[in-house]
């Protein structure tokens, strides 16, 4: 009998990626657990804490808040002058400010602004965690009683939170107002039509998966670039893997939760 | 710990700014759940009108009920009755509640685009409005529905033209007929031709006109004669000495004879008026001549009386007659 053509296998061989990817998702949900807790814990609050807390949330919005507000409303005057031309070109002109609120504010803006947090300072923010976990003040800190999760990456990660929520909050009123002033103009005789219009989209399951779907964007671009990676320290290719690693993991959580929100709000 | 690098510069009252950012976008956040909130209706005060439809397709919670075109009420809840019927619960603000009325109508329209809509109609504005809770059934319009029977209507047309068009189709045979008519039309024997069908038959027809022509010329010669005739009949009757003058003549001497007639009768009239004096003098005679009798009766009968007595005194003579001078 002659042997078998195909190359041998190792026991185990085929497992490793998925082992490795597993220990990955693993490492992310551990984490994010533990910032969670601490986040929940009231002795994450005391004085000093908020202090550092409050600080932590100013310095991480602030320089943001402008360009992503001027950006975002300049997109959204794009987009709305997009729709209201189509739709007033089919005779469609009612169903334009659904479309708007539905397209913008739920959709696009919550997107976008987690998108900037992470790219603007959440990757930085893990960049600096990652640098002190490297330069061993970790174990400094945890062998001099402190606990650096709780000092340095619960005050990073609320940070980007109330970032990515600040951020998608002021652009949705902002875009709001647009849309209110391209369909209206500056005059309040549309008030009431407008505001039963927004009632009617923002439904209590609207409003509950919007709520949602931008917490969970805000919790993964402020946790995701925090992780421990598994070959931090091993050589600058290792690095530039893990981070790659890190970054499509956080693609792919936005994409989720993205998902997630278009189907629990339209199927 | 500063979670900061250390190149960043330092900020300027950073914990009072922070602040400040963080209570503006609570008050932002807030701000934006009451407008929802607000939009919803949850501050307005509502009464309830339930609507019954046979379906609730389409109907969706949170839709709007219009009046004239502005919404007045929406959708609270959609649910299944005992009857098997839809009860749509539509919450109306109490401020627009007056719009409906005891006589209201409410429509419920599916277009073939768009969503469905719910409208109401208030003919009479001066009815008792409508109460809280008030149920009313919802008239439905669906355009959809009638799809089906456009279709099949459309099918049948299209069965008919594809019978009407075929090869054999009686339409196709008679433009066919009315092609080798048009021929014959534009053939040398022309109407005359395509009437008959064939050349025969046609100069049959031909030659009777040719007839008819020789027939009307020798009319015409007649009606010449005719008019000499009449011509000539006028002079007879109408002429110096004609039939008409002699007639006139004698009617004037029938016109003599009429008068005197008329003087015959009017004698003759006169005579009978004598001849009525004379019966009436006759009638007055007659009654002299009855008083007269009566008188003779009168004497007959004294005589007769006499003649008894006589006779009664005288036995001898049996001849009782009187003999009357």
């Amino acid at each position: 009998m002659p042997p078998h053509p195909s190359l041998p296998i190792h026991p185990g061989q085929w497992a490793r990626p998925l082992l490795h990817w597993w220990v990955g998702w693993w490492q992310i949900v551990h984490f994010g657990a533990q910032v969670a807790v601490l986040a929940l814990a009231p002795s994450s609050y005391r004085r000093t804490q908020r202090a550092l807390l409050v600080r932590s949330m100013y310095l991480a919005t602030w320089p943001l808040l402008p360009g992503f507000t001027v950006l975002a409303a300049l997109i959204a005057l794009v987009i709305i002058r997009i729709v209201l031309a189509t739709s007033l070109s089919y005779g469609l002109t009612r169903y334009a400010l659904d479309v708007l609120v539905r397209t913008l504010v739920l959709e696009l803006i919550p997107l976008s602004a987690a998108l900037f947090v992470a790219v603007r300072y959440s990757l930085r923010a893990g960049e600096e965690i990652r640098a002190m976990r490297l330069q061993g003040k970790f174990e400094t800190q945890l062998a001099s009683g402190l606990d650096p999760t709780r000092d340095a990456v619960l005050p990073r990660a609320l940070a980007g939170m109330f970032a990515v929520i600040t951020l998608a909050t002021v652009s949705g009123a902002v875009t709001l107002l647009l849309a209110y002033v391209s369909l209206y103009g500056f005059s309040t005789w549309g008030l009431e039509a407008f505001t039963r219009t927004v009632g009617q989209v923002f439904g209590p399951t609207i409003v509950l998966i919007f709520a949602l779907k931008t917490a969970f964007l805000s919790l993964g671009v402020s946790i995701i670039p925090m992780v421990p990676l598994p070959h931090e320290g091993k050589g600058a290719a290792a690095q530039a893997s893990a981070d790659l690693a890190l970054l499509a993991r956080l693609l792919a959580v936005i994409l989720l939760i993205e998902v997630g929100s278009l189907v629990g709000n339209y199927y | 710990m500063d979670p900061q690098p250390e190149t960043a510069p330092p900020v300027a009252h950073l914990d009072l700014k922070a602040r400040l950012l963080v209570l503006c976008v609570l008050l932002l956040i807030a701000a934006s759940v009451t407008y929802v909130l607000y939009a919803r209706g949850a501050f307005e005060r509502k009464q309830t009108l339930v609507l019954v439809a046979e379906n609730s397709e389409g109907v969706v919670v949170g839709m709007d009920l219009t009046f004239a075109g502005f919404a007045i009420g929406r959708v609270n809840r959609i649910e299944l009755s005992d009857e098997g019927n839809a009860r749509i619960v539509v919450d109306v603000p109490s401020k627009d509640a007056h719009w409906l009325r005891e006589s209201s109508i409410f429509t419920m329209e599916k277009g073939l685009v768009g969503a469905t809509h719910i409208r109401a109609f208030s003919g009479i504005l001066t009815d008792p409005p409508l109460p809280d809770g008030a149920v009313r059934k919802v008239l439905s319009g669906d355009a959809s529905t009638e799809i089906p029977r456009l279709v099949a209507s459309a099918r049948d047309l299209v069965v008919n033209l594809t019978a009407l068009t075929a090869a054999d189709a009686p339409l196709a045979n008679s433009l066919r007929n009315v092609q080798t008519a048009t021929e014959r039309l534009n053939g040398p024997r022309g109407a005359l031709g395509m009437a008959l069908g064939n050349d025969a038959d046609a100069n049959k027809i031909v030659s009777a006109l040719d007839r008819t022509n020789t027939l009307l010329a020798r009319l015409d010669r007649l009606v010449v004669k005719a008019d000499g005739l009449a011509a000539k009949a006028d002079t007879q009757v109408f002429g110096a000495s004609g039939v008409m003058s002699e007639t006139r003549a004698t009617v004037v001497q029938l016109n003599g004879l009429l008068a005197d007639a008329r003087n015959s009768l009017r004698r003759a009239d006169a005579l009978l008026q004598e001849a009525q004096g004379i019966a009436s003098n006759t009638r007055e005679a007659t009654t002299d001549l009855g008083a007269l009798r009566a008188e003779v009766e009168a004497s007959l009968r004294k005589v007769e009386h006499l003649v008894n007595e006589v006779n009664r005194k005288w036995p001898f003579a049996r001849d009782t007659e009187i003999k009357l001078p």
